[in-house]
């Protein structure tokens, strides 16, 4: 049990206004780490804070230290922070360029590869990965706007794992999908943990209860609760947690 | 007052409505119907491609439509890069400080500005103080900053209609902020910004004032060897010929403003056919 990722005294602000208070949190890596929490509970900013994203909000700001691997992320500069730690957004949001292009477009703006024959060995392995190959082998260069949501969104993981990151965040990524996607993209989850350290902010109690490793909740801007997963949904030490994953409110 | 039943009120609005609406075009097409009617006979390949002769009264006005072209396409080679990097900075850096509120607010005023102001400007600053004497140069330069207020709005929203969840999607990969606008903010907003430029130059064609003190010359009896000579151009010397000179052919000054007209039509044109165009091929 090795932590990525340790959150020291974490405290986030939007004009002024506390949404994050204090929190201390570790995340171990090669595991998900699920949060969950009502609406307004602070897990977006949260996750959006690991890989400053905030950053281009001018009514944010923070207080506390975030270290990854020991490296302080306010330290390093943002995009080499955001090349270690991917992010997957609620609605997939493919470029307005072909399949190809969407997985090779990161790697070539950053310089990672250049030649033709190495693109085309990451675009295939990338779509390997985000078990999307079989279905889009045949039409790499058609729009990748004319995929269906689940498609997308194993694009955008694709194009994630496309820059090889540390840590991937997923800020509810099965929000807009059917079953059968979701069930696809909690699937690759858990295959992608075994290189990769996994954050998972859902709105979906039951989500975090079948990919995590361990859960935390949070609950106005507080961390109410963190345990192995097994253990907070059976036995909850806080009455609040309890409340929610019994699906008292929220 | 007389209540009329639902029905009828809404006939009668719909109607009133509607005919307003029509009244819009019927400007429209009644000066493009008389400059036609009136025009037409004058137009012929000797009008579009000879100089004038008898003190203009007849020949053709080549040199004003070089004149004419050669102005526009140089105060648009000017004003497009600094509009567009303009619209850039404002839209995708710059934060919301009083610097570039006083930004904005010039800009507003820039495009508030008479355009004979511009002429008068136009004359001291780049005609007089720079030394470029009444020249192409001066009146596209000149046309070029009565331009740029405009060209910055219309390439700002067309920067704006590009969803803000594209650009998080890039800088979330690491990419910079330059790279994302270099390669998903700004191919996307191209198709806009050209059909903003398309319309920027109809528009320029047509003005007079700020190419009055600056460009433009009565009658220059040659065609322009560089950017610093003096040139004939059609708004003006449809004014000329409308208004200076005695005995004047009714068919060459309609022919003269049926040339103008079509020049600027085109454009138009072209512009809306591009819009049609990119809207086609847009994904998002």
């Amino acid at each position: 049990m090795v932590d990525k990722i340790k959150i020291e005294n974490l405290s986030c602000y939007y004009n002024k206004k506390s949404v994050l208070e204090s929190l201390n949190l570790n995340i171990v890596k090669n595991e998900i780490l699920s949060v969950i929490g009502p609406a307004n509970s602070g897990k977006t900013t949260f996750l959006r804070t690991l890989n400053r994203m905030n950053d281009f909000d001018v009514t944010y700001s923070r207080k506390g230290n975030v270290y990854l691997d020991g490296d302080n992320i306010f330290d390093i500069d943002a995009e080499s922070l955001r090349r270690r730690v991917g992010m997957l957004f609620a609605m997939p949001i493919p470029l307005p360029m072909s399949i190809y292009d969407n997985i090779t477009y990161a790697p070539k703006r950053l310089d990672l590869i250049t030649k033709k024959s190495e693109l085309d060995s990451i675009v295939e392995r990338s779509l390997k990965d985000a078990s999307l190959w079989d279905e889009v082998k045949d039409r790499l260069d058609s729009s990748a706007m004319n995929m269906s949501g689940g498609q997308q969104q194993r694009l955008c993981i694709a194009r994630v794992l496309a820059i090889n990151p540390e840590v991937i965040l997923f800020d509810e990524p099965c929000s807009g999908l059917d079953p059968i996607s979701t069930a696809k993209v909690e699937e690759l989850m858990i295959d992608l943990k075994e290189k990769y350290t996994i954050v998972l902010v859902t709105n979906n109690v039951k989500q975090a209860s079948r990919v995590s490793y361990t859960t935390a909740f949070f609950l106005m801007g507080k961390l109410i609760e963190i345990d192995q997963t097994g253990k907070l949904f059976i036995s909850p030490k806080e009455k609040e947690t309890e409340d929610y994953i019994t699906g008292r409110f929220g | 007052m007389i209540k009329l039943n639902p029905k009828l009120s809404q006939k009668f609005s719909y109607t009133l409505l509607c005919l307003a609406a029509i009244f819009a075009i019927v400007p429209v097409l009644l000066m493009v119907f008389i400059i036609i009617k009136n025009g037409a006979s004058a137009i012929s390949w000797e009008f579009l491609s000879s100089m004038p002769k008898d003190g203009m009264r007849g020949g053709g006005i080549l040199p004003a439509i070089i004149g004419t072209l050669s102005i526009v396409s140089c105060a648009i080679i000017v004003t497009l890069p600094i509009g567009v990097c303009a619209a850039i900075y404002l839209n995708e850096y710059a934060k919301d400080n009083i610097f570039t509120r006083i930004i904005k607010l010039a800009i507003v005023n820039l495009a508030g500005v008479p355009s004979v102001v511009y002429g008068l400007f136009g004359l001291g600053i780049f005609v007089m103080f720079l030394k470029l004497g009444v020249s192409i140069i001066a009146g596209a330069l000149t046309l070029s900053i009565m331009e740029l207020p405009v060209i910055i709005t219309t390439a700002k929203s067309a920067l704006n209609s590009v969803p803000y969840y594209f650009r998080e999607a890039s800088l979330s990969l690491g990419v910079s902020r330059w790279q994302t606008i270099r390669y998903v903010v700004l191919p996307n907003a191209i198709p806009g910004i050209l059909t903003g430029a398309i319309l920027s130059i109809a528009r320029i064609s047509g003005e007079t004032a700020p190419i009055l003190f600056t460009a433009v010359a009565f009658y220059v009896p040659h065609l322009p060897h560089s950017i610093f000579d003096q040139v004939m151009a059609l708004p003006y010397h449809l004014y000329i010929i409308s208004t200076q000179i005695p005995n004047m052919p009714k068919d060459v000054i309609y022919g003269t403003a049926l040339v103008l007209l079509m020049m600027v039509l085109t454009m138009s044109c072209v512009a809306i056919f591009a819009r049609i165009y990119f809207r086609k091929r847009r994904k998002w």
